[in-house]
């Protein structure tokens, strides 16, 4: 008999009456409000800064682009350039950047059965921060998504240490400790590569290598939103739609998610390769931005629960945010120099996380 | 016999754990499946469950569908498996638990459908009143339960347990094996559970088959098969058997451990005399 084991057949069960329909009524609109709250805050960030642009000047650029309504006058056109050309790629970088690492948490954290892994646990980091230094060394000091040989440079190690990662894990059929015993060891190897760098680098070189590593959204530009936009419309649908199988991994672990027709080896491999694609992707353009991916996750655990249909949105929606906020207090704090978005990203996040953690205690447990 | 196991051999790598294993299992029908520790009781439960592929030999269901042979999704609708404990790295209510045993039938988003079996899941094991508990906050007894409700949501006509009750106090155990009872002869089930108390075995399974270094070795009704020769060649130890209420029962013969378990000697503790003067003190507040 190979049909499934359905509700009719002989001594099946008698089901009793359907659960509330209101089940999921407070994730979703946990959900709705986030996204409300990461277009006013996106639209906040975009009028923060020194040259005196207000909130309605914000609105009425963005609607005369939306309308393809270019303004006319000197000053309307300078607000626009300002605003149009600096500051909406910036905090749309930092919208989709954020996501785009708290999703990749998300799924290093599920995947791997570990709520302490981040989406650097693999190494990518390390490795991106190794191509970066090449590229410095070779092409320059201008960090921060201007030359292409930097992006391409980080792009391209990240990439490499995510196909060495999997490579070699692939002989204990991608089992979560070889994973990450992997990952730790190429992130070993790539620091002390990255290490030898800096200490023969000239005192330039160092400084743009270190301020690399900080990360930050002060050089975006509209290319790099377009493909990480590209990316995270192509990606998060089809994550999300993996939600299910990525729960049974999670929650069940391996045998068990087996045994519920998961091909766990398979969805590991398919999700960890989006994971680091997203993670590559987005520390190419920004530099190293961490405890986002560690921390978003957890935060948005502690509001929808670890059910991966809403907890990927939800964690997405944070992260955005967290990005957002931090780089718009990067931008206040010592106004008119700017705090690069990693520095503040960690200084924000961690008391909203110790709070959480605080207060909701037997959420974190 | 619905679920029949033939010649069934399983190892990994060049190592074979499982030779030539045969066995049948009925509808409705508990085997316990009994053997020392390495015997390959759950590599072969493993191996019907399909978590790990098998050699030689067959897995047959109701003499048609070889299981081995189907894709992973559609054998989780026939076979469910219950591991020895639920091991979570997060929190998740019992309800969100329970409903993983659906991950067969749904996407992401589980159905009207989907979700009254979990309640009937629920309903089964005893949680209903549970539901919204987290899962981490539960006793071992009743995380077993969860399990066992996981597994039942995947509405099986096979259900393998791996020794659900090495972690559970007798309470709990005799809970747990009844409760199996109940499901297979409730919604006409096949289940096969490990378990590693022979006297637990005779009173809450049909039948029992003995496992020793990857071989059948007896099969049949506990009272037909328990013999102090076979248990001595499986578990190395003397027992005798008595009856009582129609069950056979496994008493030690030997009254004392083994040498090898046998208590050391007292150590006599090296005590140190009180000082004399809390000695006196207390001879003043005794007799003051």
């Amino acid at each position: 008999m190979t049909s499934s084991a359905g509700t009719g057949r002989a001594g099946g069960p008698r089901l009793a009456a359907p659960p509330r329909r209101d089940r999921y009524a407070f994730q979703n609109a946990a959900i709705a409000l986030g996204l409300a709250a990461v277009v006013f805050a996106a639209i906040t960030g975009v009028r923060v800064g020194n040259s005196g642009v207000g909130f309605s000047d914000v609105l009425q650029i963005l609607w005369s682009k939306l309308t393809s309504n270019p303004p006319t006058d000197r000053a309307q056109l300078q607000a626009h350039n300002i605003i149009w050309e600096l500051r909406v790629p910036r905090v749309a970088l930092a919208v989709l950047g954020g996501a785009a690492l708290a999703v990749a948490g998300v799924l290093f954290q599920g995947l791997l059965r570990n709520p302490l892994v981040s989406p650097y646990t693999l190494g990518i980091a390390p490795a991106a921060a190794f191509g970066a230094s090449i590229a410095i060394v070779l092409f320059g000091g201008s960090v921060h998504g201007g030359p292409a040989p930097l992006v391409v440079g980080a792009l391209f190690f990240a990439f490499l240490n995510t196909a060495l990662v999997l490579t070699l894990a692939s002989a204990r059929n991608l089992n979560p400790t070889t994973l990450i015993l992997v990952g730790i060891a190429l992130s070993q190897l790539f620091g002390a590569l990255t290490a030898c760098i800096q200490y023969f680098a000239e005192d330039e070189v160092l400084a743009a290598i270190v301020r690399w590593t900080w990360g930050s959204v002060n050089n975006s530009a509209w290319y790099q939103v377009l493909v990480l936009l590209a990316l995270v419309v192509a990606v998060f649908p089809y994550v999300r739609l993996r939600s299910g199988v990525i729960n049974a991994i999670a929650f069940a672990g391996d045998d068990p998610a087996k045994s519920l027709g998961v091909p766990v080896s398979r969805v590991r491999l398919e999700c960890i390769a989006i994971a680091a694609t997203l993670t590559a992707v987005t520390i190419a353009f920004t530099g190293i931005i961490g405890f986002v991916g560690l921390v978003a996750p957890h935060i948005a655990r502690l509001v929808v629960g670890a059910n991966h249909r809403f907890l990927i949105p939800f964690s997405a929606i944070t992260g955005a945010l967290l990005l957002i906020v931090a780089d718009s207090l990067g931008r206040l704090v010592i106004a008119p120099g700017v705090i690069p978005v990693g520095i503040i990203d960690a200084l924000v996040g961690a008391p909203i996380f110790l709070y959480l953690i605080i207060t909701r205690q037997k959420a974190v447990e | 016999m619905t679920l029949s196991i033939s010649s069934l051999v399983v190892g990994y790598g060049k190592k074979t754990i499982i030779r030539q294993a045969s066995l049948d299992v009925a509808r409705g029908e508990v085997v316990g499946l009994l053997g020392s520790n390495g015997a390959g009781k759950s590599t072969l439960i493993k191996a019907i469950a399909g978590i790990n592929r098998h050699g030689a030999g067959s897995i047959s269901w109701e003499g048609r569908t070889d299981l081995s042979s189907l894709p992973r999704r559609e054998l989780a609708k026939i076979v469910a498996y219950v591991p020895q404990s639920i091991g979570l790295s997060f929190s998740l209510d019992i309800r969100e638990a329970v409903l993983l045993g659906r991950t067969p039938y749904f996407g992401a988003h589980p159905r009207e459908e989907d979700w009254r079996h979990v309640e009937e899941a629920m309903r089964l094991v005893g949680l209903e009143e549970l539901g919204e508990r987290a899962v981490t906050e539960l006793s071992g007894g009743q995380g077993q339960r969860v399990l066992i409700a996981r597994a039942l949501a995947q509405d099986p006509q096979v259900l393998l347990l791996d020794e659900p009750t090495s972690a559970l106090d007798i309470r709990y155990q005799w809970q747990t094996l009844n409760v199996l009872r109940k499901i297979a002869r409730e919604r006409n089930v096949a289940v096969i559970v490990s378990i590693h108390d022979l006297n637990q075995a005779a009173r809450f399974t049909d039948r029992v088959v003995f496992l020793h270094q990857g071989e059948v070795l007896a099969a049949g009704r506990p009272a037909e098969v328990y013999s102090p020769e076979l248990i001595r060649k499986v578990y190395g130890v003397e027992v005798e058997l008595a009856h009582h209420r129609g069950f056979v029962q496994v008493h030690p013969l030997e009254e004392e451990a083994p040498e090898s378990f046998a208590p050391v000697e007292a150590i006599p503790f090296p005590l140190r005399p009180a000082p004399a003067a809390a000695t006196a003190r207390f001879a003043q507040t005794s007799y003051a």
